[in-house]
């Protein structure tokens, strides 16, 4: 039995493609009927679910429960049996024998299992460079939208961000650390061999996956050229397999919610009101050296005890039961010369937050098999359309920020039931709009349609000769509609409705289309194995944009352009192109001696005149030690390989045309009417050329115990040269940046990653653990300019400089509060500092702590100093399970939102810890919040917003129960799975993985949408 | 024959990829023009040149921040809540600018950007087709409007570097040293001297906007009194008086939109509005009162910046009867419940607009009433108070409805001048060069704490109960420049900074 469950978790995920099938009675003619039973060699179990073939025919049949089979053949044919997870095996079918016992031996880490690589396929064994390949086993009954989840927590080296709860939101992956200062560090997604750019999207569904491979080191990536350099992720849809008939369904329902331990605790009405009160107070008490009179009080806070009101704005616009549904059923048709698998899903996510939600359907129909002997052919077709429902929820004054600084002592409703429109305002509170009201009335939609589409023909020829051509294309198409009524207060401070309804519309078209042409030889000559590939590449994207933007609505019900007294239009387009010759060459001796090369010549539209042109080598090897004479046949090591590898790939990811200096308009009038005018936009650079990266990677494959314990190690040092900066030159050149090659970072680290299984009495166990430890260095920038600073005076400043990890948090660090005048005078002069406020280090010794960036310092590291995952899963009889923990340690977060909720001179609502703030010398609070009775000295960038992020989630935990065989449903599962169930964190924000500004602002936390728990319950069922 | 079929499907398969040459990888943004080859018609360099003027609306829609309001004239209405213009804005007003202030950074910025667009169309403008005419017309413009640029830099930050051709590489910009500021005067004049002689004294009504020998010969007069050269200012200052201007009977009128370029007008930047064009002006929404929603900007909950708030100190300065002060300025509004609000804030630029955001007021740059009052002065510093110079002045103090002055020392002639250029010139942002111009360091150092005093014991607006940091209104010796902005300093290690920052 120990199998059966494992397998049928693969089953449930759609992550491969086993099926039962209802039985039709075949051709039965003058076969004899045979029987027979499929157990695992290993522990004798019964295997259902195994694919039996009559080879050569289209007679075939799956296993029951109890692994029994019946099938008709003859003596002289032979049965194919095939199964994932195990090795295939071919059984001659024998006179005289009709009862047959077949044992499998398990795949698990073969190394004749065949993983997918750059334009191809490669054995395992056969493998020299540094290529992780996600084992879809050990993931779970994840309740997703997107596919880059599945990837979360799977390989070394391989971040997965979630940053934020935004439903549909794809995630954000970073492979052996950030690459790039000025370009992307996002890694190439290929589906079915298609390059689709550096997002996945939000449009595959995850149900239609059926592998994932992560290429990581330049060997694996070069073939791919300008866009290697950040690591590929290749993604390979289910397709159906040789005999296989069945359709299956999942059905996943659940709901999530935002747990309390991830909320903030603000003051509520009554404590706001005291806080007020307090501090004008404490003004008065300071300033003017007396004590107040209650009167000195504005009304609305002299007595806080009689507020009538304590509004939790981030509770009032929770949606604690954010329903989440997912369908999907697969058809798959796997008789004949032609195969197909047909999918259709639905999935249903509502948000955590208020009237937010994301759905999609989804159709596939992947097609493939031979024409002719010579011929075969493929046709993949995948159509989704996807709807969402969002809201402006990052940033302080978005939604979430809104919702913690929003003034608690008003309702959402007023008596009458109508919306309390606009909250706050008085007295120095800033005022804005009812967060609720927001929520429900602005229209927000985001539609997109999407379509996919593969084909390809292969011929085969000259026996060893294949040559594939195949076309690929995307067409995507997105429609975006924001509508702000009139009702609502404006996005600023301040500004009570009823306001000017205003309108945008977008609608946006991106079509890409790529060709490739592979000309492939494979060749086993006795000791010798040969494998080369050429191919030609070709590849173009272009994007299209309408808009519309229209102001003052008559009224709020017609929502469109026209409807409107005042309309602008806009319309726009860009596109790339790019051109690639490579060829690759892989030799391996005695299946010991492993070689392989590659080159790609690659031209890109993006780059300048005289650059346009690079090329990508690169080389690695590998020893399989285990197979040498010398090494002693020990039970315990069964396979051993080291290997090296060299290449350079490159980046591309910069905008369009960046190389050319163009012109904008500029008009001006003359004698009362427009005068066009035309003036230079950027500065040109026909030089501008790829951002390199060279790679080093050495690893060792180790498996022992027959395979029960695999283990890998890699070590890499990344350099990557002339990057795609924007440079800051001198605004005496009429421009203050332009694009260059310039600088070089380093990104070193190691990785492990463990497998390990084993049984104990009736339980399996099964365990997955992976280590990343990356060290990111800027080696140089350009001599007279080799710090960039982003970022900002009141949030924090990212600096990245020669010698530092990039983009380190910087700003001014806080040693304490200053008590009395006597204090402040005896620090360095902080002009305007009073007792209350912060007390910042004189770091340039000036005796001046200035009003700018002069004595900011390093006030933290973004970059964590590992990274750790763990899966562990098992099953015993008909339970099974599967848990995944996440966590990442030694890193900081600016929790810049707090800049807000301890802005504490009272126009906004802060945190509950607020009510230990300064008073006084006598009462100085808890030594991180300042005093109320001014504004300077606390809310600059500085290290009192810094936390250690370090943490473990527990992402997922998945329990499954295999109900017994009946005959209403022959094969059934039942599964409960929790979704990001708990987080081990010090951080005090809801998502120590926030990550909010991306690129090389990281590590900086204004608040985001936050990541919900889910729950769901589920079934499988296949026939 | 299996295998013919399969290579004559190969062959065809080669073919169209061969067909795919080198061309699909060249791509230009099909929706702006490419700077390669252009400047090489008529058309384009006249559109290079309308980009220019485009552009100095960028320096314009700012400029008030380091002319008018860094002075006694005008200040901010504090916003208690919204800290965030605390290191930008209020850095100026409250004289506490440093290196990393960004608005300073910006005056910077946008004058060199201007520049490079002025250096190119000059550097092109030989080639191209343009007709001799066009291309005359347009050296006189683009030098004019360089010197206009070159004098704000050396007022407000000294020696500068001084670029004249376009730089090709990042480079070339790194070698470029500032100049002294003689230097940098000298081109200025020679800029002027060239475009008085290239530009004509007056367009046809279709290029109003342009400016002229007019223009340029003014700005000669004042580039000349700022050095203190009087009898060249004279010259360059009569040669204007002997052109077609003269003074609008009514002052208001000067501001009207509907009275663009009039006879008074020497040179105004060209704002429309009433249109989605993007040529307008907003200056009303930087300086109507903060609070004032719907108030003083006719459109429901509109607000302003709150920005260049008249100060008590100039409204004090008016004498009674001054007719200017009602058009130039107001002491505060009427609410929306009618009740009275004392926050004041500039008149000259609000006019009825019919498009929530967008006004047409041109903004003047130089008046003929400059032009008079600089005379005035200039004569008198030649040759004290004679006739000539008291009948410029009292023709201004005739139309603001004042009464003639006379019997005035050479240094009270003087006072009486500067005060005049306060208020006829109220809020056309020549208060701070003005200052600067007639003062020495230590008489504007002492005139100005002296205001700070003033306005941190008595502040034109409520603070909210917030009181002035120790720093404000203080103003140092080594404040007469601004700084070089941080940035720059940075990036360009051999970059000198002013002393004192």
């Amino acid at each position: 039995m120990k199998k059966i469950y494992e397998q049928r978790i693969r089953r449930l995920l759609g992550l491969c493609c086993m099926f039962l099938l209802t039985v039709t009675p075949l051709l039965a003619q003058q076969a004899g009927q045979i029987t027979g039973k499929i157990v695992s060699e290993e522990d004798s179990e019964p295997i259902p679910g195994v694919s039996i073939l009559v080879t050569g025919t289209n007679r075939g049949t799956v296993t029951n429960m109890d692994g029994d089979f019946t099938i008709q053949a003859s003596s002289g044919e032979t049965l194919t049996i095939s199964f994932i997870g195990f090795q295939t095996k071919v059984v001659p079918v024998t006179a005289g024998q009709t009862v047959y016992q077949i044992p499998l031996v398990s795949s698990i880490g073969d190394l004749g299992e065949v993983v997918v690589v750059g334009y191809g396929s490669q054995r395992r064994a056969d493998i020299t460079s540094a290529v992780s390949v996600i084992n879809m086993e050990n993931i779970g009954d994840v309740p997703t939208t997107n596919a880059t989840r599945l990837i979360q927590g799977q390989a070394a080296g391989v971040q997965v961000r979630q940053r934020s709860g935004r439903p549909g939101e794809e995630m954000e992956i970073t492979i052996r650390g950030l690459g790039s200062l000025g370009a992307g560090s996002q890694p190439l997604f290929v589906v079915d061999g298609f390059p689709i750019g550096t997002s996945l999207g939000q449009n595959l569904n995850p149900a239609d996956i059926e592998s994932i491979t992560v290429l990581k080191d330049a060997a694996s990536t070069a073939i791919y050229g300008a866009r290697g350099s950040n690591g590929v992720i290749l993604i390979t849809t289910k397709s159906a397999k040789e005999g296989q008939v069945g359709i299956d369904f999942v059905v996943n329902q659940g709901f999530a919610n935002i747990p309390d331990s991830r909320r903030t605790k603000m003051m509520n009405g009554v404590e706001f009101a005291q806080f007020k009160k307090d501090s004008f107070e404490d003004r008065i008490r300071y300033f003017d050296q007396r004590e107040p009179s209650l009167e000195e009080v504005p009304l609305e806070f002299r007595f806080p005890e009689q507020t009538q009101h304590n509004t939790d704005w981030f509770q009032e616009i929770m949606n604690q039961n954010a329903r989440f549904s997912n369908y999907n059923a697969t058809l798959t048709a796997g008789k004949g010369d032609i195969r197909s698998l047909v999918s259709v899903g639905y999935i249903n996510q509502e948000g955590a937050v208020l009237n937010t939600n994301f759905d999609r359907f989804n159709v596939r129909a992947n097609l493939d098999g031979k024409v002719t002997e010579w011929l075969s052919m493929g046709w993949n077709i995948a159509a989704s359309h996807s709807r969402e429902n969002y809201a402006s929820t990052d940033g302080r004054d978005a939604l979430i920020g809104r919702a913690l600084w929003a003034d608690p002592r008003y309702p959402v409703y007023n008596e009458d039931g109508s919306y309390n429109s606009y909250i706050g305002g008085t007295n120095g509170v800033f005022g804005t709009a009812n967060i609720v009201q927001e929520l429900n009335e602005m229209e927000r939609t985001l539609n997109t349609n999407n379509i996919l589409s593969n084909g390809y023909l292969e011929f085969s020829f000259l026996k060893d000769f294949k040559f594939r051509t195949s076309v690929n294309a995307t067409l995507i198409g997105t429609e975006q509609k924001e509508y702000r009524p009139s009702t609502l207060a404006g996005t600023g401070f301040n500004q009570p409705p009823p306001r000017e309804a205003s309108l945008i519309q977008r609608a946006d078209n991106v079509i890409n289309i790529a060709a490739d042409q592979l000309l492939s030889y494979s060749k086993v000559l006795g000791n010798h194995r040969i494998d080369g590939l050429l191919g030609y590449s070709a590849q173009e994207e272009t994007f299209k944009r309408l808009q519309g933007n229209a102001n003052e609505f008559p009224n709020d019900v017609t929502r469109y352009l026209n409807s409107a007294i005042r309309q602008v239009s806009s319309s726009g387009e860009n596109s790339w192109s790019l051109m690639a010759y490579f060829a690759r060459a892989n030799y391996s001796f005695m299946d010991r001696y492993l070689f392989s090369a590659s080159m790609r010549r690659e031209g890109s539209s993006r780059f300048g005149a005289n650059n346009k042109w690079g090329n990508f080598p690169a080389f690695s090897a590998g020893w399989r030690i285990s197979e040498e004479s010398f090494m002693p046949q020990t039970t315990w090591i069964t396979d051993l390989k080291v290997r090296g590898s060299y290449g350079i790939t490159g980046n591309n990811a910069i905008g369009n045309y960046s190389s050319l200096s163009n012109m904008a308009i500029s008009n001006y009038v003359l004698g009362g009417n427009i005068a066009n005018g035309q003036r230079l936009a950027n500065f040109a650079n026909a030089n501008l050329g790829w951002e390199q990266s060279e790679q080093t990677d050495i690893g060792l494959d180790l498996a022992m115990f027959d395979n029960r314990l695999i283990f890998t190690a890699e070590y890499y040092n990344r350099l990557t040269n002339n990057m795609l900066l924007s440079v800051e030159m001198p605004i005496v050149s009429g421009f203050g940046s332009s694009l260059d090659n310039v600088g070089q970072v380093r990104n070193r680290g190691v990785e492990l990653a463990l497998d390990y299984r084993t049984r104990i009495s009736q339980v399996n166990l099964r365990s997955n653990l992976n280590f990343t430890l990356n060290r990111n260095k800027v080696l140089e920038i350009r001599g007279d300019n080799d710090e960039i600073w982003a970022g900002g005076f009141y949030s924090v400043y990212n600096v990245s400089k020669a010698g530092r990890p990039m983009a380190m948090l910087h700003g001014f660090k806080m040693m304490g509060i200053f008590n009395t005048e006597e204090e402040i005078l005896a620090w360095p002069t902080q002009d305007g500092a009073i007792p209350g406020t912060y007390k910042y280090f004189d770091a340039n010794g000036d005796g001046v702590i200035s009003y700018d960036q002069q004595d900011m310092v390093e006030i933290g590291n973004p970059h964590p100093d590992y990274i750790i995952n763990m899966t562990i899963g098992g099953d015993y009889r008909k339970f099974d399970f599967n848990v995944l923990f996440t966590g990442a340690f030694n890193y900081d977060v600016m929790r810049n939102i707090e800049a807000t909720t301890m802005n504490m001179d009272g126009v906004f609502n802060i945190l509950h810890s607020g009510i230990n703030r300064w008073r006084s010398a006598e009462n100085p609070g808890d030594g991180v919040g300042a005093t109320t009775n001014t504004w300077k000295w606390q809310r600059e960038s500085n290290s009192r917003y810094i936390y250690d992020a370090s943490h473990v989630w527990l992402r997922n935990v998945s329990l499954g129960y295999a109900i017994p065989n009946n005959p209403v449903i022959p094969n059934a599962r039942l599964f409960v799975s929790a979704e990001n169930l708990f987080l081990i964190t010090s951080y005090p924000g809801s998502n120590p993985e926030v990550n909010q500004r991306g690129g090389i602002n990281i590590g900086v936390d204004d608040e985001r949408y936050p990541v919900p728990r889910t729950f769901t319950l589920g079934a499988t069922i296949k026939f | 024959m299996k295998n013919t079929k399969i290579y004559s499907i190969l062959a065809g398969i080669m073919l169209i990829m061969s067909s795919c040459g080198e061309d699909f990888l060249n791509k230009t943004d099909p929706t702006v023009l490419v700077a390669e080859g252009f400047y090489s018609n008529e058309k384009e360099i006249e559109q290079a040149v309308a980009g220019v003027y485009g552009m100095l609306r960028n320096h314009f829609n700012s400029e008030w921040q380091f002319n008018e309001y860094i002075s006694d004239n005008t200040t901010l209405h504090f916003n208690v809540g919204n800290r965030g213009n605390g290191p930008a804005l209020e850095a100026i007003e409250f004289w506490q600018y440093n290196a990393a202030t960004p608005n300073v950074a910006n005056l910077y910025n946008t004058i060199y950007s201007i520049m490079v667009n002025i250096n190119t169309t000059l550097k092109r403008l030989p080639d191209s087709n343009a007709s001799d005419e066009v291309k005359r017309r347009a050296e006189g413009e683009m030098k004019m409007i360089r010197a206009y640029l070159y004098f704000q830099l050396v007022q407000h930050f000294g020696d500068v570097i001084i670029v004249t051709e376009p730089v090709t590489t990042p480079s070339e910009a790194f070698l470029l040293e500032r100049q002294p500021v003689e230097t940098v005067y000298a081109q200025i004049i020679s800029d002027l001297d060239q475009a008085i002689t290239a530009l004509p004294p007056s367009h046809p009504a279709n290029q109003l906007g342009r400016v002229t020998k007019g223009a340029a010969l003014s700005l000669m007069g004042k580039v000349r009194l700022t050095r203190k050269e009087y009898s060249q200012a004279i010259t360059a200052l009569n040669q204007v008086t002997a052109l077609n201007y003269e003074l609008l009977n009514n002052y208001a009128d000067i501001f009207l939109p509907a009275n663009k370029n009039h006879r008074e007008s020497i040179w105004d930047i060209q704002y429309q509005g009433d249109n989605l064009f993007g040529v307008h002006s907003s200056f009303i929404y930087t300086f109507a009162p903060r609070e004032s929603g719907g108030a003083v900007i006719n459109f429901p909950g509109q607000e302003g910046g709150g920005w260049n708030t008249p100060t008590k100190d100039i409204i004090e300065a008016y004498e009674a009867g001054d007719l200017r002060k009602d058009a130039s300025l107001k002491e505060g509004y009427f609410d929306l419940q009618g009740n009275w609000v004392p926050v004041p804030f500039i008149n000259k630029y609000n006019h009825p607009h019919s498009i929530r955001g967008i006004t047409n007021d041109n903004w003047p740059v130089i008046r003929y009433a400059d032009v008079l009052l600089m005379l005035a002065e200039a004569i008198n510093e030649e040759s004290g108070p004679t006739g000539d110079a008291y009948n410029h002045l009292n023709k201004i103090r005739e139309r603001a409805g004042l009464d003639p002055v006379s019997g005035l020392s050479k240094d009270a002639f003087r006072t009486a001048v500067l005060n005049e250029r306060r208020l006829e010139l109220a809020f056309e942002n020549h208060r701070w060069l003005d200052l600067k111009r007639t003062m020495t360091v230590p008489e504007l150092v002492s005139f100005l704490n002296a205001y700070g005093l003033r306005e941190r014991a008595d502040p034109t607006t409520s603070r909210g109960g917030i009181p002035f940091s120790n720093d404000d209104f203080i103003f140092e010796a080594y404040q007469v420049l601004f700084p070089m902005p941080e940035v720059q300093m940075r990036i360009n290690s051999s970059l000198r900074q002013n002393p004192g920052y």
